[in-house]
């Protein structure tokens, strides 16, 4: 099954320092697969530094968000007709090593979305306890509304079947494709899978999780939640 | 005519006052027949209200308020948050046109880019410099 042809998607908002250290250990890591960066309104060189590498770059001309960023990619991804779409951070966060791990439920078909989660083993990573409560909130909201026990529910390290990518290059949550998002594709009757991961502390720039969303987050997250719980499943 | 108060008089001539002002907008395609309907309907509204005395205390009775303005100012009100509740609705809907169109314009504006290039490489102009901002 490894003929799947795979697309890692790499949202990238200011990030000219890490990326390109980011590409560079993708590419090393796995030398099949094609890369993508969306800059998402970038004021730096991050469509450059990408450039520089050979690895196409499609600009937003204004900031939309990590799920504006994602949606484009989807699009991208299916108009040239690749079955699998992987979601990877700009900043470093993630271990290319872990790609093959991530990739592997969704190449045995045995799920349409994997997500690569920092806490199904225990690894290095300590969040803040705003955070951590946050976490344990939302991963119980995801594991009780699935009758399936998520632990990572804001991992920025997925990957998606063609299925789900032609869903959501139409319909997806606008700024967080968090815990909505993976009751939503529940629903809709996609299967979700955990994949244990490494993650590191980003390297250098800004996380797009800013201190001005941290109130509005949680808020927005758990309507967006409850709203996607009401909504009627589809029929598969 | 006989006016219960003073209040009942200004705020029935504010009323049609801003009712031609609306009118006048239209008429100058300033405002769009589609959100004119609720400011229509709320001037005219508040100016019959303040216009009949006999209907405003005939309501003011039904409706069990305290006096003859409140009347008139919660019909005022009322209006006021149906016309935020719509604006907040176009709000949303131009928010997710304009973040689908970003996007499109995102990956058009690439293909566009790499056919240009296509191009310039084919008519044996490809060293030439490319426009690139950042």
């Amino acid at each position: 099954m490894s003929d799947l042809r795979v697309l890692v998607i790499i949202p990238a908002h200011n990030e000219e320092e890490s990326l390109p250290r980011t590409l560079d250990e993708v590419r090393a890591a796995a030398p099949d697969l094609d890369l993508l960066v969306v800059d998402d309104g970038s004021r730096d060189a991050t469509a450059r530094v990408a450039r520089e590498r050979g690895v196409p770059v499609v600009r937003h001309p204004v900031n939309l968000g990590v799920g504006g960023a994602l949606q484009t990619g989807f699009r991208w991804a299916v108009e040239r007709g690749y079955d699998v779409g992987v979601q990877l951070d700009a900043d470093g966060q993630h271990d290319p090593a872990c790609l093959a791990a991530l990739l592997e439920p969704v190449r045995a078909g045995r799920c349409d979305v994997s997500i690569g989660s920092r806490y199904v083993q225990r690894t290095g990573y300590r969040a803040p306890v705003a955070r951590r409560v946050g976490m344990v909130l939302f991963s119980g909201l995801v594991s009780a509304a699935l009758r399936q026990r998520i632990t990572d529910t804001t991992s920025g390290f997925r990957a998606y079947d063609r299925a789900v990518m032609e869903v959501c290059q139409h319909d997806f949550p606008k700024d967080f494709p968090d815990a909505p998002l993976l009751i939503a594709l529940a629903r809709r009757g996609f299967r979700l899978e955990e994949v244990p991961v490494v993650m590191r502390e980003r390297q250098a720039g800004r996380s797009f999780y800013t201190l001005g969303k941290s109130l509005y987050y949680p808020y927005k997250n758990l309507l967006a939640s409850l709203i996607a719980l009401l909504q009627r499943p589809a029929q598969p | 005519m006989e006016f219960l108060s003073r209040t009942q008089v200004i705020t029935a001539i504010g009323a049609v006052l801003l009712l031609l002002y609306v009118l006048d907008l239209v008429r100058r395609r300033r405002l769009s027949e589609e959100y004119s309907l609720l400011w229509v309907l709320l001037t005219a509204v508040v100016a019959v209200l303040g216009f009949s005395t006999p209907l405003l205390t005939w309501l003011t009775r039904t409706l069990g308020m305290m006096g003859a303005s409140s009347t008139v100012f919660a019909f005022g009100l009322a209006f006021t948050i149906a016309m935020l509740l719509l604006l907040s609705i176009k709000l949303s809907r131009l928010g997710q046109e304009n973040h689908a169109l970003t996007r499109e314009l995102a990956l058009l504006r690439h293909d566009l880019e790499g056919m240009r290039d296509a191009r310039a490489g084919a008519a044996g102009l490809a060293g030439a410099p490319r426009g690139e901002r950042g």
